[in-house]
């Protein structure tokens, strides 16, 4: 290479300040973002008396966990949190074994209306919520599961399924042909070929799904207002509306009972988020 | 151990035929070669006898037993693909112990037979490797692994050699002729590769357009070809071929191309007398058109002026690349040839290998018919 020291300095100098202004914006961006997070987590630790006498932008007089004691006992969000992953697990289960079950008939076998179902399938996922609300709480009642947890994990599941199993269809039409055939050769019927090979194969696509899945119906308000009324089943998004009525003035509580009910997702992103980063660009080229 | 019988087998997708009644016997313990250019339909005969495949008619044998409705899984065959196809995410020991433990084998048993197979192999050290980890060599024998393991009646490759580099292809070729004498079982082998035909079947299957062209050992498919299809497609390089018609002079015949004309060995004009002033097409392979200098002494040599249009040296023969007229072809001629390009020269057809194909009668070589 014939670069003079001179030019080459030049060429890294430039560099240098492109990522230097590159990082200032995206660390201000951040903390933009955090400030609101931060603002409540600060909040939580302190007293309300505290913040009536100095205001929410203020150095705290002292710190304490009593918020959180209050908010996980006397406030429920034990209780409420418990009842979200009562209504989460079953769902995800039931929206992520269906779905790959659909999937791997639609992108495997050569039949009739095989495109019909799929195109179905993508076409729920476009129905606007607002014009299910009202058909989806009167089924629950006919069907006599208002208010149960049933009526959320079975409208979550359902709801969920389109969007699965479009996912896991195309993903699994990756997955050469051969080796399917392989395996019928060796000795498999068609249900093991599906949970042995297709399956292990599917991972992190399932991985991807179950993470976004997880957020989306942990984190569900609407459907848990519509379908519940008791207090005792209302999952932590709902349960935490109804502090705001009850503890009007006692902010530090709320703000504590939201930074509970994150964790769970925070969790599961943190631990998922490998497959997660990886289910986004799976088929974006090899 | 088994033969295996194709009966009338047909199979039609929508409108395209690709088996179009396909009657082979294949008997037990013999090394089949199914070969044809790609979309010959060599492919969808292997899987209709694995089962991968419905076929729309006829019925396929297996031993005695007729298995047209019978599942893969219970035919007792193995195949290698030409993808390999091995489980990603299985170690090399369970796919090769997949089938055995689907079957119920006993541990101990299943145990015993991978090791003795990856043994044969020289794959013992890969054992707990995953396919990803394994070069491209190292996988096909995965695969060849999978297969032996479970003890077949009949095993199938479909294409096993064509994704691996020359080299390795010539010693897999040799080892799996190996592995058929020690075997001991039927094989049955997919190859559009007219080398590979040759060099490891007890028995050649030509297949073109779906219809079987002709079934017959190495050496008899090279000496005596049925048609055009398969005198043009065994053998590298291919066969010569001049159109023309034959011309009766008298007792004698002339092969007439109208660029030359030559004289038909008094021994042959019997057999080619019927086709006398018909429209024909002459073959001859290019090992049997010699330089005159170093043509070998005895043979029928027929003179034929040709210019020299490329010359390739291959060490131990050149190819010389020639124009007559209309018509070009390729000779093996002696290393020591010395024609430069654009020479006019003269070489000599070996008049006592030559065939002759009837192209009013579908082009059969009136020689095969015997």
């Amino acid at each position: 290479m014939s670069v003079t020291p001179a030019n080459h300095k030049f060429a890294t100098r430039t560099i240098d300040v492109a990522e230097f202004f590159k990082i200032v914006l995206l660390s201000l961006f951040t903390l933009l973002w955090l400030v609101p997070v931060f603002a409540a987590f600060i909040t939580s630790f302190r007293t309300m008396d505290d913040i009536t006498l100095r205001g929410f932008w203020s150095w705290p007089e002292a710190l304490s966990v009593t918020n959180f004691i209050k908010a996980w006992g006397a406030a429920r969000v034990g209780k409420y949190l418990l009842n979200s992953f009562i209504i989460t697990l079953p769902s995800l289960a039931g929206m992520i074994f269906l779905s790959s079950l659909a999937a791997y008939a639609l992108a495997r076998f050569r039949f009739k209306g095989n495109m019909l179902v799929y195109f179905t399938f993508v076409a729920g996922t476009m129905l606007p919520f607002q014009i299910l609300m009202l058909p989806v709480f009167r089924l629950t009642n006919t069907l006599g599961l208002y208010d149960t947890y049933g009526a959320l994990i079975l409208i979550h599941t359902a709801f969920q399924l389109g969007f699965c199993t479009f996912v896991l269809r195309n993903f699994m039409r990756t997955i050469p042909q051969d080796i399917m055939d392989a395996a019928r050769v060796d000795g498999c019927g068609e249900f093991r070929i599906y949970w042995q090979i297709v399956l292990p194969l599917t991972v992190p696509s399932l991985a991807a799904l179950a993470t976004l899945e997880f957020t989306w119906v942990f984190n569900d308000y609407l459907w848990a207002i519509i379908l519940l009324r008791s207090d005792a089943l209302r999952p932590v998004t709902a349960g935490l509306a109804t502090l705001r009525g009850q503890y009007n003035t006692d902010w530090p509580v709320i703000t504590a009972g939201a930074l509970l009910a994150t964790i769970p997702t925070l969790f599961v992103f943190v631990f998922l988020q490998r497959y997660f980063i990886q289910g986004l660009t799976l088929g974006s080229g090899k | 151990m088994a033969s295996v019988t194709y009966e009338h087998v047909w199979k039609r997708f929508g409108d395209f035929i690709a088996l179009n009644d396909l009657n082979i016997k294949i008997e037990d313990k013999e090394f089949l070669v199914l070969v044809g250019p790609s979309g010959c339909g060599k492919t969808t005969a292997l899987r209709c006898l694995a089962g991968l495949e419905e076929i729309s008619d006829g019925a396929i044998l297996i031993g005695d037993q007729k298995v047209n409705d019978v599942a893969p899984k219970d035919r007792d065959i193995a195949m290698v693909f030409q993808s390999y196809a091995l489980y990603p995410h299985m170690s090399v020991f369970d796919n090769m112990a997949f089938g055995l433990k689907l079957r119920k084998v006993p541990k101990e048993e299943i145990r015993k037979r991978v090791e003795e197979a990856a043994q044969v192999l020289g794959i013992e050290h890969l054992l707990k490797r995953k396919p990803r980890e394994l070069s491209g060599g190292q996988r096909q024998r995965v695969a060849v692994g999978r297969a032996i393991v479970r003890e077949p009646k009949v095993f199938l490759f479909d294409e096993p050699l064509s994704n691996l580099d020359a080299k390795l292809r010539v010693q897999t070729r040799a080892e799996i002729s190996k592995l058929h004498q020690r075997l001991q079982t039927t094989f049955i082998y997919v190859t559009h590769d007219q080398t590979e035909a040759m060099t490891m079947a007890t028995r050649i299957a030509v297949m073109n357009k779906g219809v079987l062209q002709q079934l017959d050992t190495p050496q008899t498919l090279y000496d005596r070809p049925a048609n055009l299809f398969v005198a043009g497609f065994i053998g590298s390089p291919s066969m010569n071929f001049f159109s023309g018609s034959l011309r009766k002079d008298g007792a004698n015949l002339f092969v007439d191309t109208g660029d030359f004309a030559i004289k038909v060995p008094e021994n042959r004009v019997a057999t080619y007398m019927p086709l006398a002033g018909k429209e024909i097409v002459f073959g001859i392979r290019p090992e049997d058109i010699h330089n005159p200098t170093f043509a070998p002494p005895g043979i029928h040599a027929e003179p034929v002026e040709a210019k020299v249009d490329v010359t390739e040296l291959m060490g131990n023969e050149i190819f010389l690349y020639l124009v007559t007229g209309k018509h070009s072809c390729v000779a093996r001629v002696d290393p020591r040839t010395r024609f430069m390009i654009g020479d006019k020269v003269q070489v000599v057809f070996n008049m006592d290998n030559f065939h002759i194909f009837d192209l009013s009668t579908d082009r059969e070589n009136p020689l095969a018919v015997r």
